[in-house]
């Protein structure tokens, strides 16, 4: 349904991806995750052939995306940036939305709009961004297209409604399995959600697994230092966290005993993504450490 | 960073257990029929490629099993296996906790037997 082959793209110097590759060839929810900046919103751009790659190859439903009729009509982009006609009220949108994507759910999409408490007589535009968002995400879910792509649906949402709209699109999967790709930075809300993580990270595909895969990567061991450090040369370290008596060591999870007074814990998902992606530049606490704003007591 | 300090099995892990102690609760009965992994994903609000996970690990120990077209069905005698599994690594785990605390309180091992053998006999 998708494959992207050595994908790249440029906004004149600046490179946003470099290498792209992956495929996606059956219904399933997807997490895209990356930092700020990464390029999530523009690769779920060139997917729905809003924007075109610099280089490299992509297919989406058997074609090339960029301008193309077949590929509008079966994949939906969904943003914050999103507009419909200001003329119309909501009730006139969902109304219509037939016309552009068949298997639209007008029915659901009223019932899910009433049930947001948002009025069908508003005008997009009138909307808070928190109605925006869920309005958007509503009209995503109901187009029932068979490529759904969700750039950071639940930004603005409140809590109590997010959790709603993760089980709006649990259930409208089980009913209407569809490839969903959401980018969010909320992953440790979505964990449970989503089938695999693709990890974006300095203009590539740092990681395309299963939630409980990554999950599995890497643990978290736990002690005094005297204890954990000298066990380290047998793992493969990802991070290490020094904060007052507690030492705390992230590594890629092997099959040794576990040392002497070490504790393992195992990570979450996001965890694990964030250790992978982080800044090379230390933690916070190395920076207050250094600066002169730390307190004397660091 | 901070992380959280709780130690969480993966999801799949903790629906496999879920359905083994409703087998132990004797709301899943022998040969009985087992919720498919679209009812498990339903009531537990996850996706329904996990809550498969978790019945395939059940499959592989042999608690439950498959019907071609009909479903997953619990293994005659599921409810005898979980309990002598979770018996053995129960205890083993408690032995080991028992192990390390003597030794981080300097009691001996021959000690430690004679206080094993003094609370069975009590017990």
């Amino acid at each position: 349904m998708i494959t992207c082959k050595q994908l790249q793209k440029h906004y004149g110097k600046k490179e946003i991806l470099t290498d792209v590759s992956f495929q996606i060839d059956e219904p399933k929810i997807i997490g895209l995750i990356g930092r700020n900046g990464v390029g999530k919103s523009t690769l779920l751009k060139i997917i729905a052939g809003h924007a075109k790659a610099s280089k490299g190859y992509i297919e989406v439903v058997g074609q090339k995306p960029f301008q193309n009729l077949t590929v509008a009509a079966n994949v939906i982009f969904i943003e914050d940036a999103m507009t419909f006609p200001a003329v119309l009220t909501l009730k006139e949108i969902l109304e219509s939305a037939k016309k552009f994507y068949a298997k639209f759910a007008t029915d659901l999409a009223f019932k899910l709009l009433k049930f947001s408490n948002i009025s069908e007589k508003n005008y997009h535009t009138q909307l808070s961004k928190g109605q925006k968002a869920t309005f958007n995400l509503i009209y995503g879910i109901a187009s029932r297209s068979a490529i759904t792509l969700l750039d950071e649906p639940m930004n603005g949402m409140d809590e109590a409604i997010r959790n709603d709209m993760y089980r709006v699109i649990l259930k409208d999967f089980i009913a209407y399995p569809r490839v969903i790709i959401i980018s969010s930075h909320y992953l440790n809300e979505m964990e449970q959600l989503i089938e695999d993580i693709l990890l974006l990270h300095k203009g590539k595909v740092a990681l395309f697994a299963p939630v409980e895969e990554v999950q599995e990567l890497a643990v978290k061991l736990v002690g005094q230092k005297g204890n954990v450090e000298p066990a380290l040369d047998k793992y493969e370290v990802l991070a290490t966290y020094e904060n007052g008596p507690i030492f705390e060591a992230i590594v890629r999870k092997n099959d040794l005993p576990l040392p002497e007074n070490v504790r393992m814990l195992s990570l979450s998902a996001s965890d694990v993504c964030q250790v992978l992606t982080a800044t090379e530049g230390g933690s916070i606490d190395d920076i207050y450490r250094k600066s002169e704003y730390g307190a004397e007591y660091l | 960073m901070n992380f959280n300090g709780q130690n969480t099995a993966p999801i799949y892990i903790q629906i496999a257990e879920w359905i083994e102690n409703e087998i132990l609760a004797d709301r899943l009965l022998p040969d009985g029929k087992v919720y498919s992994q679209y009812q498990l994903a339903e009531i537990f609000n996850i996706n329904p490629a996990t809550a498969g996970k978790g019945l395939t690990i059940l499959v592989e120990k042999e608690i439950l099993y498959k019907k071609r077209g009909l479903g997953m069905f619990v293994v005659t005698d599921a409810k005898h296996r979980i309990l002598t599994t979770r018996r053995s690594e129960t205890l083993t785990k408690m032995a080991k906790e028992i192990v390390q605390e003597s030794k981080r309180l300097g009691v001996l091992d021959e000690d430690l037997i004679k206080l094993i053998k003094h609370i069975q006999k009590e017990g």
